[in-house]
């Protein structure tokens, strides 16, 4: 299965070539550069993993992530932080991300950490699918 | 030692986390293409010509990454040397040039374009013998308060000029502004408006509300007294 990557980050440079390095190991990634563009985007498709900075201008990262988990709370959220802001990362897990990482960050770190976070989201999925056949059935009588 | 000079850790400390923080941006830019170019490489040789736009790409933006970078050690360079000397005789035009660049990145996160009205090396060089450090700091406080009243999409221009004698900085908005009348209140309740009043004091200065044009007017003397 291929996995849904949304990179949301103001450096269009870094974003495009991460993007780049991602599908080449057969990632399907889209990019934003803001927060609105990414829920633009969210709106618009299903992502399993979000990689979010946690500094931009305009709608930070925080406002996004809620705005992100309304909208889609089983995708998994990652925050890229850098050393100033570690605290509002932290903030972050505790509203629902998944994980974080510090920036610049190594993409064989990073390529672990959706993977992983690919995995819990499609667990939680299947325990959801099960409960919704085990309801239908029950519903039925069968 | 005056009372303005405590506060100039705390303002080197911004600047250069800024900075330094564009750096970390720049070099992150650098790995990750030459990441790419090596894991096309290590595809197959066949890969590289398939990808070679992706290669060339990543080039270009290497080198580019590699011209932001030095442009901002320079910067940063020149303003870690502002503490040099107490006491320097200063290129006021050069001095916000300097101060614009460095601010670019706190004015970028505010959604807001800051430009200089002067571009380099046009017009007379405006030179005054002042705090180097400390000008920057009163150049640097007017952003703030600017920052505080414009909304996304505004514009900041700086620009210089001799008044009576004096030297005088106008550091000057634009966009989505309420009236003058509103627009002086609320640059004189936020919070770095009496931080600019103090540091412009220091330089036996001044820091005015602009009454003509949505701005602040900074005026600074030739020389100040030892």
């Amino acid at each position: 299965m291929i996995i849904k990557v949304l990179l949301v980050d103001d450096e269009k440079d870094f974003v495009e070539t991460l993007a780049q390095r991602l599908e080449v190991r057969d990632f399907d990634v889209k990019t934003a550069f803001d927060g609105d563009q990414a829920l633009g985007l969210v709106r618009e498709f299903d992502f399993d993993v979000i990689i979010l900075d946690v500094l931009m201008p305009g709608k930070d990262g925080i406002q996004t992530l809620k705005e992100i988990k309304d909208l889609r709370p089983l995708a998994h959220v990652i925050m890229l932080t850098g050393n100033a802001t570690v605290d509002t990362a932290i903030e972050g897990m505790k509203l629902g991300a998944y994980d974080y990482l510090m920036k610049p960050t190594e993409t064989e770190i990073l390529v672990e950490k959706i993977m992983s976070a690919h995995k819990i989201k499609a667990e939680h999925e299947e325990r959801i699918r099960q409960a919704e056949i085990k309801g239908l059935l029950k519903r039925r009588g069968w | 030692m005056n009372k303005c000079t405590n506060k100039e850790v705390a303002f080197f400390g911004k600047i250069t986390a800024g900075i330094t923080h564009e750096m970390k941006n720049v070099l992150a830019i650098i790995r990750e293409s030459s990441g790419l170019m090596g894991d096309i490489i290590s595809i197959s040789p066949e890969a590289i010509v398939k990808h070679q736009e992706k290669i060339q790409n990543s080039m270009v933006r290497i080198k580019d990454q590699i011209e932001r970078g030095i442009g901002l050690t320079d910067r940063l360079n020149k303003f870690a040397h502002s503490t040099d000397e107490t006491l320097s005789k200063i290129d006021l035009r050069e001095a916000i040039e300097q101060l614009v660049t460095l601010a670019q990145r706190f004015a970028r996160l505010k959604h807001v374009v800051l430009k200089t009205m002067t571009p380099d090396h046009e017009g007379p060089p405006v030179t005054l013998v002042t705090r180097h450090v400390q000008l920057q700091m009163a150049l640097f406080a007017s952003l703030e308060c600017c920052f505080t009243v414009l909304s996304a999409g505004g514009e900041i221009n700086v620009g210089i000029r001799k008044l009576e004698g004096k030297n005088v900085v106008n550091v000057v908005c634009k966009g989505d502004l309420p009236g003058q009348s509103e627009f002086v209140r609320n640059i004189s309740e936020s919070e770095n408006w009496p931080a600019l009043q103090e540091i412009a004091a220091c330089l036996e200065g001044s820091a005015k509300l602009d009454e003509t044009a949505h701005g602040i007017v900074l005026s600074f003397p030739d020389e100040i007294r030892r």
